[in-house]
């Protein structure tokens, strides 16, 4: 028998296509947010945009060099590149320069990148390949914990560096579980505990153990009453009590101030026109302003005189809804959407598990960043200022995404011969 | 295979369940954009509008204006109004805050009592008020306690105090000359120097577009949007405090001594015209006067006396008479038409008089006789004569609201029979005390007539950016012998005539008395309303300053000019005379000082003792046994060998030293200097002191000093 030559490789181009669109759309509304007419050149080193060329300029090598590569590099080099990720994120507790209250970043030369964004995309490889070992299954329990313990030391290293942002990403990571077949309840525990934080933060904590007496009291009159039932339901309650009244003390004494006032301002406790209800007060101005069609490229009035604070980078959003209107923004999301719908359907089509187990992860990561960005600057979500994929300002943050992208398309570039060699 | 197919629909659900939930977070954002973007749409356009930019005015700080020694008479102070957002404060903070916060506001302010600040406060919370004004016009140390009180001290956001600043025009000399000084408020007729020079003084004020950023301040939007505010210019007048102190005072005493309606002074340089003081008073209520009107410049009034110097002037300028002309005062009355007859003040005749005798008596039989005999037939000369003198027509002074003369031309309709005799004396015309003033001013200026000057410079920063000199209306009122003889006609008034009464010992002044009667609006001259005036010049023989005074209606029984409005006369120039060395005689020393003559000085000032030694030129030495002459500030003196001996005291502040022979000044800073407090009693020099020499004195003791 002959030795089947390996197919070329074939990429994924809409993928390639929606991401070369998304930078250079970003790049235009980067140059817009910092727009000054007396300053119109778009290279320019001084400003954002000017950066930010350089970076799309490193980011489009990267990417290049990652579809070179061979595929096999990532599966071998997925515990490796964690270890790095890890380290590098100690590292940032010696080294690291704080920049805007977050002393996540590293300086490097001139250059800042942040630890916590290749720490994603390493999280991700090291992830699908454990999972994608031989005789791993997800519903032991060993196998449970390690997974957790992936996903939480890097969160918990990032968390210490005050950029609670960066680290909530990683829960984007139970979608990926729940795909290789975390159980429901657990997804549906996680969900409850979500509820009764919220409620724990808007109502006084005895009226919520007062209510849960009272549903745990109905439950029990209208069931067939079991005493395996009636203990359950009393542990619950007693667990949900006493979850509840620890909500409160963590809110009142871990959380600091500035994140407390944007989580009131969020459930509308607290009107807060200065702090973090200030900018998301004037990214639906912006929003708002632009109506239909929009104000028109570099026409937006918010934001060129700088009204919304942050707006190359977390608060880009408001520049596609200001000077594009309601139809830019729409088609902006459907084209996002499109993305992760094409990289959800390149994900199922995977025959190794590895490739699946990241193409999901990268999906959830983006998915994760994109409604929590886009959520928070309309007001649907708390302002924890994470970067918007391709879009937001931001050379480290936009080299790690591609990063993240690239290995995907890579692996997926290689599915033929998968097959191929899947049927010697 | 059945669970393969099982495992595979599980896996699907999952997969899409999971995209499933990221299409209802699309809907859900699309909806959110819908609900921004449409709905919401003219809420958040408003509130960009509102919220984030705004151009503010940058208010231009007001000029400042100045006597003529660099006195301030007006200036701009900021003032504060207080509000609260009752909303704004925690309820815990606002529940352990109120009541010292209304204590606090209650002693602040001291309108209201603390209960019902509590009460106000609270209610202004239930009613959710925002924007509540607690107090007005605060002053810059009023606002800084209340920065300092509970709840309040916690800011803006979290406190709920907003401070609005503003500038309120404060007149440091309260009253003095408030009327010429003037004031400005939207929707009324400007007065005064603010009012007439209000553009210079306004400046302009400054644009600046602000943003509103993170954290609730504004910040200026971009450097080049600017328009820095122009402040305005100082302005400094002629107005000198001291005199317009003197004055306002004096003639506050006598309008209350006289009981009278309203009274006016004023003071003029002779040579530049320049208002050294004007005061204007009336009364207001029961012996209480306030500057209400500027009579010296806007009130139009029969003269009555003081203008027969206009007429004199006239018949002797044209030639007309001499001194040797006689006038026959008949009875003290003369008929000119039917039910029309001119009386002497007195009622009585004086015979047969020249016009000096009948100027110095202020006859009005005599002056109207000359007057109606040589111009009835061409009384437009003597028109012409009041026209050249500047009398028919307003001055055109530098600030507004001036009245307008009326004085009558022959081919005028409201021309009688009576015109001519009758304005001779000052009745049947209407001009302003500034008018008087201006006409006896150009007598003592030899002639030359100039304008009232009340502005002479506007400055900025100490650079003159216009200056007003002195405004020349006529050069030459009359010829120099009319002068030379009415200049002596007025000497007279004060030598022997009607103002005798004024003459001082130090200086000489020259002028005229007037008394006039009101015509009252509804029963002519009958109610026997008097209006006294008294004009003149010193010192006669080289006249500096023109006085005028004039008082409405004295109603105590005394309204001759002379005693009525004379006395402000009186001291305003005691006050000029005691303050103008240039005016005194010079002091001769005629022998050599002789040791007996040689003061000892008790103790004293150092440096006051060597000042006088040296103007006075008396030797001295330092004595003998002098210690270290610098170790103190105090010293003695006593005669040795023609020559004054000095010697340095030392003083101790905790003991009490002598005081005896010591002026109460330098005894009194002594003593304070030491930490004491001093009582004085009586004048001169220190007679006894409460504490005997060489006792411990304290800090807070009370001494009482005599003097003798």
């Amino acid at each position: 028998m002959t030795q089947l030559q390996p197919k070329p490789a074939k990429f994924d181009w809409l993928t390639l296509m929606l991401y070369y669109v998304f930078v250079v759309a970003g790049l235009l509304c980067i140059y817009a947010s910092v727009y000054k007419e007396t300053n119109p050149m778009i290279y320019d080193n001084s400003m954002n945009y000017g950066k930010q060329l350089v970076w799309i300029g490193i980011s489009f090598f990267v990417g290049l060099m990652i579809l070179l590569i061979d595929e096999k590099f990532f599966y071998a080099f997925a515990y490796g590149l964690y270890g790095i990720g890890i380290v590098m994120l100690l590292s940032v507790f010696a080294l690291g320069t704080e920049i805007k209250g977050s002393s996540s970043w590293i300086r490097v030369g001139g250059i800042q990148f942040q630890p916590a964004e290749i720490a994603k995309f390493a999280t991700a490889l090291a992830l699908s390949k454990y999972l994608s070992g031989y005789n791993i299954q997800f519903k032991e329990r060993k196998t449970q914990m390690i997974c957790a313990a992936m996903i939480l030391l890097p969160m918990v290293i990032i968390l210490f560096q005050n950029e609670t942002g960066s680290a909530l990403v990683f829960v984007a990571f139970a979608l990926v579980l729940y795909r290789e077949g975390l159980p429901g309840w657990l997804l549906l525990v996680g969900i409850a505990l979500g509820v009764l934080s919220v409620l724990a933060l808007l109502v006084k904590p005895l009226y919520i153990i007062i209510g849960l007496v009272v549903l745990a009291g109905a439950f029990l009159l209208m069931v067939r009453r079991t005493m395996l039932l009636i203990y359950l339901t009393v542990g619950i309650i007693a667990f949900a009590s006493a979850y509840v009244s620890s909500v409160d003390y963590v809110f009142e004494n871990v959380l600091q101030a500035h994140q407390k006032s944007r989580i009131n301002v969020l459930l509308g406790k607290e009107v807060d026109m200065k702090g973090a209800g200030y900018n998301v007060q004037q990214s639906k101005i912006a929003i708002g302003s632009g109506g239909l069609l929009g104000k028109g490229f570099l026409e937006g009035t918010q934001n060129k005189f700088r009204f919304v604070p942050e707006q190359s980078t977390d608060f880009i959003f408001c520049t596609i809804g200001e000077e594009y209107g309601f139809a830019g923004s729409l088609l902006f999301i459907a084209l996002y959407m499109l993305l992760l719908w094409r990289l959800l359907f390149m994900a199922e089509r995977q025959r190794y598990k590895f490739n699946r187990i990241y193409g999901y992860s990268v999906v959830s990561i983006l998915f994760f960043h994109f409604t929590i960005n886009v959520g928070m600057t309309l007001g649907l979500m708390p302002v924890i200022g994470i970067p918007l994929p391709y879009f937001s300002y931001g050379g480290s943050a936009l080299l790690s995404f591609t990063v993240l992208l690239f290995i995907f398309i890579r692996l997926d570039a290689n599915r033929m011969n998968e097959l191929t060699s899947g049927a010697d | 295979m059945a669970i393969n197919t099982n495992i595979r629909k599980v896996i699907l659900i999952r997969t899409y369940s999971a995209f499933g939930g990221m299409l209802v977070f699309a809907c859900f954002i699309i909806w959110y954009l819908i609900k921004i973007d449409f709905i919401e749409r003219k809420k958040w356009l408003n509130m960009a509008d509102s919220l984030s930019t705004k151009v503010f005015d940058v208010a231009p700080v007001r000029g400042n204006i100045f006597d003529c020694n660099g006195n301030l008479l007006a200036t701009s102070m900021p003032i504060y109004d207080i509000i609260i957002d009752a909303v704004a404060a925690k309820d815990e903070e606002f529940e352990t805050g109120i009541d010292s916060l209304s204590m606090g506001l209650s002693n602040i302010f001291k309108d209201k009592s603390k209960d019902s600040y509590k009460k106000l406060i609270t209610n202004l919370r239930q009613r959710k008020e925002r924007y509540h004004v607690l107090h007005k016009k605060a002053s810059f140390k009023q606002m800084r306690r209340v920065q300092q009180l509970p709840i309040l001290r916690l800011g803006k956001y979290k406190g709920g105090l907003i401070v609005e600043n503003k500038n309120r025009r404060e007149k440091p000399f309260d009253y003095l000359a408030e009327r010429t000084i003037g004031f400005t408020q939207e929707n009324v007729a400007k007065v005064g120097i603010e009012g007439a020079y209000d553009k210079y003084l306004a400046g302009t004020s400054g644009k600046k577009a602000m943003q509103r950023i993170a954290g609730g301040t504004w910040i200026s939007l971009n450097e080049d949007d600017e328009i820095e505010a122009q402040h305005g210019n100082d302005i400094i007048t002629s107005i000198d405090i001291n005199l317009q102190d003197v004055a306002t005072h004096s003639l506050m005493n006598v309008l209350k001594l006289n009981d009278a309606e309203w009274g006016t002074a004023i003071l003029m340089e002779v040579q530049t015209g320049e208002i050294k003081a004007i005061a204007n008073l009336s009364r207001v209520s029961e012996g209480e006067y306030k500057e209400r009107f500027n009579y010296a410049v806007g009130e139009c009034l029969e003269p009555g006396s003081t203008f027969k110097l206009a007429s004199v002037m006239s018949l002797l300028d044209d030639g007309v008479i001499d001194n040797n002309d006689l006038f026959d005062t008949e009875d003290g009355s003369h008929q000119y038409c039917p039910n029309a007859t001119i009386h002497e003040s007195e009622g009585k005749g004086s015979g047969l008089i020249n016009i000096q005798t009948a100027f110095e008596k202020s006859s009005n039989v005599a002056i109207s006789k000359a007057v109606f005999n040589n111009y009835r037939g061409k009384p437009e000369l003597f028109y012409n004569h009041l026209e050249k003198l500047h009398l028919t027509k307003k001055l055109g002074l530098q600030i507004q609201g001036e009245g307008v003369p009326l004085i009558k031309h022959p081919s005028d309709r409201a021309w009688s029979c009576t015109t001519l005799p009758w304005s001779s004396i000052g009745y049947e015309v209407l001009v302003t005390p500034l008018h008087i003033a201006t006409l006896y001013n150009s007598v003592a200026n030899n002639g030359k007539m100039v304008k009232p000057l009340f502005v002479k410079k506007i400055v900025n920063n100490g650079n003159t950016v216009k200056e007003y000199n002195t405004e020349v209306l006529v050069e030459k009122v009359c010829n120099n012998e009319t002068l030379t003889y009415l200049r002596k006609m007025l000497e007279g008034v004060v030598i022997r005539g009607t103002g005798s009464k004024l003459r001082s010992p130090y200086y000489t002044a020259a002028g005229k008395t007037g008394t006039a009667l009101v015509a009252d609006r509804k029963h002519g001259y009958k109610k026997k309303i008097y209006r006294s005036s008294f004009c003149a010049y010193f010192p006669a023989e080289n006249p500096k300053y023109t006085c005028f005074v004039m008082v409405n209606a004295p109603s105590k029984g005394v309204f001759y000019g002379a005693a009525v409005a004379g006395p402000v006369f009186k001291d305003l120039a005691d006050k000029v005379y005691a303050n103008s060395i240039q005016l005194h005689k010079e002091l001769k020393f005629t022998h050599n000082h002789f040791s007996n003559d040689l003061p000892s000085i008790q103790v004293a000032n150092t440096e006051d003792i060597k000042q006088v030694l040296d103007k006075v030129s008396i030797s001295s030495h330092m004595h003998n046994d002098s210690i270290n002459e610098f170790e103190t500030d105090w010293m003695q003196a006593e005669m040795q060998d023609n020559s004054l001996a000095i010697q340095p005291v030392k003083t101790l502040k905790s003991i009490m030293p002598n005081l005896q022979g010591m002026k109460a000044k330098d005894a009194v800073y002594m003593l304070e200097k030491s930490g004491a407090k001093v009582l004085v009693e009586g004048f001169g020099k220190v007679k006894k002191q409460s504490v005997k020499a060489g006792e411990r004195i304290n800090r807070g003791i009370t001494i009482k000093l005599q003097l003798s």
